[in-house]
């Protein structure tokens, strides 16, 4: 599904492909520059290095192209849209990182009773859906899959 | 006569009851995803690998349940295009245009029938394509060397995207993109840790499931947080499919022209299904002219994409299968999970692993008969689930996505990955850069390097064995003809966009 077909107007300022080539082209440059470091013992026609370096060259002189001549981008996220998105990343980002040191169980409920809410449910809404989420998942993981979850520390469920 | 034996011997293993079972499971769910809006075959497929791999599947059983889902949701695309003029997936964008109308008439249950049995048609055309093209395809890739291979890559580079997205600045910056990541890990041939920065989950490579669920799965949610599509819930009578059958008859002409069309589109590589669907409506409609009523609901401006798009989903398989190059975003997550079962596509998977491919053909054919039967009776129950709400709808998805992710190595590193890859994957498609040309760069890098390298040890360093064989000069003339056929029809879709 691309963007165009979920509604949103491509712009025609199209800043963000030229930070996008400036971006592209440092990575290439920086990348062609950090493959001198791939050295290996063995004598070979080509080593390590070889293909690493023959990528970065179209991609930097077509990132370089694009910073120059930039095409259409769609519409950049603003206010609360952006605010959102960096909810979901936050809540998303805190889950793994809780995952293992909480264990599946508590981690998963905060963390869907939290998504549900990013889109737009009431809270009981999203108590409910979450609890039984978080429990379907878990049955599924543990019982049905035979896959072990993180336990919660001292419990062992 | 080969093909037959092989082509028994595949039903064989289709119809074991466990491969039966995760077919029907495959369309359903297939069918299922295909109809929700904004999952489409692409991220309903990688959404299912880690479960896949999670139940503990043979290769050729897993293969069976993701290919049932692709065409599935190939199947199932066409539901909410019809009933809410919404299209499921990216293909069936074409059938919005005649199945809304006639949605609107109250015609929407024929439209849905008719569609189903198009896309019977239209599937069951690209298998039998598949079960007489692919051995040939083998047949003459068996004598590939290395060089001939790292053409093949090109060529996969060359044409990818290209075609649909129409800008090859974006595609190759893509590509380009996606083959350094590629590089990220451990260099087989040496040894030598190649940009890890020190961090041994980086050792093995960046984790392909971890980066597909990302780049299409998350960058999907992420996207529907900021657009929210209001839920134009439908009070149209849909009526019976039933007389979809009839008017299928009348319209036997189109669905045969439409999957024609879509299976070259499909076989194409760079193509896929969106082109084989839009081909096949553009060319109908051309052909047709005034005897259409093309936009106000003809049947036939249904039953051609219809035809199309799910002809050019198994052309598709052809180039992934036989030579390992995927044509399409999903072919290529299909490569995916068989690189992870560490099984190769190309020439050597039909001599070695016979009874995958051929029981992965008859699968498709007993899939496509199974999807006939859930999508003409049974369809009011998909289109039923389209009133699921969305505040539950994408918090399960993204909760699958990360309890199967996490599962497959029990590495919380491989949530990050996906995560970077879902904000990476966002910020693409605001970019208007395609997302499918990173993936195959990731996928097919490897193999890519391994071949170059291969072939200049074979020649002490010399560069010219590169273009040394008849075949590898074939092929990079075949790219640049695919290139150049690219361009033109960028400008023709330019000026057909300008006349409507």
């Amino acid at each position: 599904m691309t963007a165009e077909a979920s509604g949103a107007a491509p712009s025609t300022a199209a800043l963000g492909d030229r930070i996008a080539g400036a971006v592209l082209a440092l990575l290439a440059v920086a990348a062609w520059w950090h493959a001198q470091t791939f050295v290996s013992g063995f004598r070979q026609p080509v080593g390590p290095d070889l293909f690493p370096r023959l990528v970065c060259v179209p991609l930097g002189v077509l990132a370089l192209y694009l910073m120059c001549r930039p095409g259409l981008n769609q519409r950049w996220p603003r206010g609360v849209a952006l605010l959102r998105q960096a909810g979901l990343l936050v809540v998303l980002g805190g889950y793994a990182g809780f995952l293992e040191s909480w264990g599946f169980l508590p981690a998963t409920l905060v963390g869907s009773v939290l998504l549900i809410r990013l889109f737009d449910a009431a809270w009981r809404q999203a108590l409910v859906s979450g609890v039984s989420l978080t429990v379907i998942l878990y049955l599924l993981f543990e019982y049905a899959l035979g896959i072990p979850l993180p336990a919660v520390p001292g419990l062992g469920v | 006569m080969d093909i037959l034996v092989f082509l028994l011997h595949g039903f064989a293993i289709a119809l074991e009851p466990q491969n039966l079972f995760l077919a029907l499971i495959g369309c359903a769910v297939g069918t299922l995803i295909g109809a929700l809006p904004g999952l489409g075959p692409v991220n309903g497929v990688a959404l299912l690998i880690p479960l896949a791999f999670n139940f503990g599947l043979s290769p050729t059983a897993a293969l069976i349940l993701l290919v049932s889902v692709y065409y599935g949701t190939m199947y199932g695309g066409r539901i909410s295009s019809i009933v809410l003029n919404i299209p499921g997936d990216e293909p069936a964008m074409m059938t919005t245009l005649d199945g809304y109308p006639m949605a609107l008439k109250g015609r929407g249950g024929e439209a849905l029938g008719l569609s189903a049995v198009a896309s019977f048609v239209g599937a069951t055309v690209a298998t039998i394509g598949l079960t007489l093209f692919a051995p040939l395809l083998v047949g003459f890739a068996i004598r590939f060397g290395p060089a001939e291979y790292f053409a093949l890559f090109m060529l996969a580079f060359a044409t990818i995207g290209g075609v649909t997205s129409g800008s090859f600045t974006k595609s190759f910056i893509a590509a380009g993109l996606g083959l350094l990541l590629g590089t990220v890990g451990l260099d087989p041939a040496t040894g030598v840790s190649r940009y890890t920065f020190g961090l041994y989950e980086l050792y093995d490579g960046i984790d392909f499931i971890a980066a597909l669920v990302g780049l299409f799965a998350i960058s999907e949610c992420l996207l529907l947080l900021e657009d929210r599509r209001r839920e134009t819930a439908t009070n149209q009578e849909l009526g019976s499919a039933i007389p979809g059958m009839k008017s299928a008859r009348k319209c036997a002409p189109t669905i045969a022209r439409g999957s024609l069309i879509g299976f070259v589109a499909g076989v194409l590589p760079g193509a896929g299904a969106s082109l084989g669907s839009f081909l096949s409506y553009t060319l109908e409609k051309r052909w047709l002219g005034r005897k259409g009523d093309f936009g106000n609901g003809d049947p036939r401006g249904v039953a051609a994409p219809e035809a199309g798009n799910n002809a050019a989903a198994g052309g598709a398989l052809i180039p992934m299968l036989s030579l390992g190059i995927p044509g399409s975003g999903t072919t290529a997550i299909l490569l995916a999970l068989l690189l992870s079962m560490n099984i190769t596509p190309g020439p050597l998977l039909f001599e070695q692993q016979p009874d995958m491919v051929w029981g992965l053909v008859a699968a498709l054919f007993i899939g496509n008969i199974m999807l006939l039967v859930l999508n003409v009776p049974l369809v009011g129950l998909f289109a039923r689930v389209l009133r699921a709400p969305s505040w539950l709808l994408m918090p399960v998805v993204i909760l699958v996505a990360f309890v199967g992710v996490y599962s497959l190595n029990n590495s919380a590193f491989d949530l990050y990955v996906m995560l970077a890859f879902g904000v990476l994957g966002y910020v693409l498609r605001k970019l208007d850069i395609p997302s499918v040309p990173v993936v195959l760069g990731l996928l097919l890098g490897g193999q890519m390097e391994f071949n170059l390298r291969r072939a200049m040890s074979i020649s002490g360093g010399d560069w010219s064995i590169l273009v040394s064989s008849g075949i590898s000069i074939g092929i990079y003339a075949f790219a640049a003809a695919l290139m150049a056929a690219g361009l033109l029809f960028a400008w023709w879709l330019k000026r057909e966009e300008a006349g409507r």
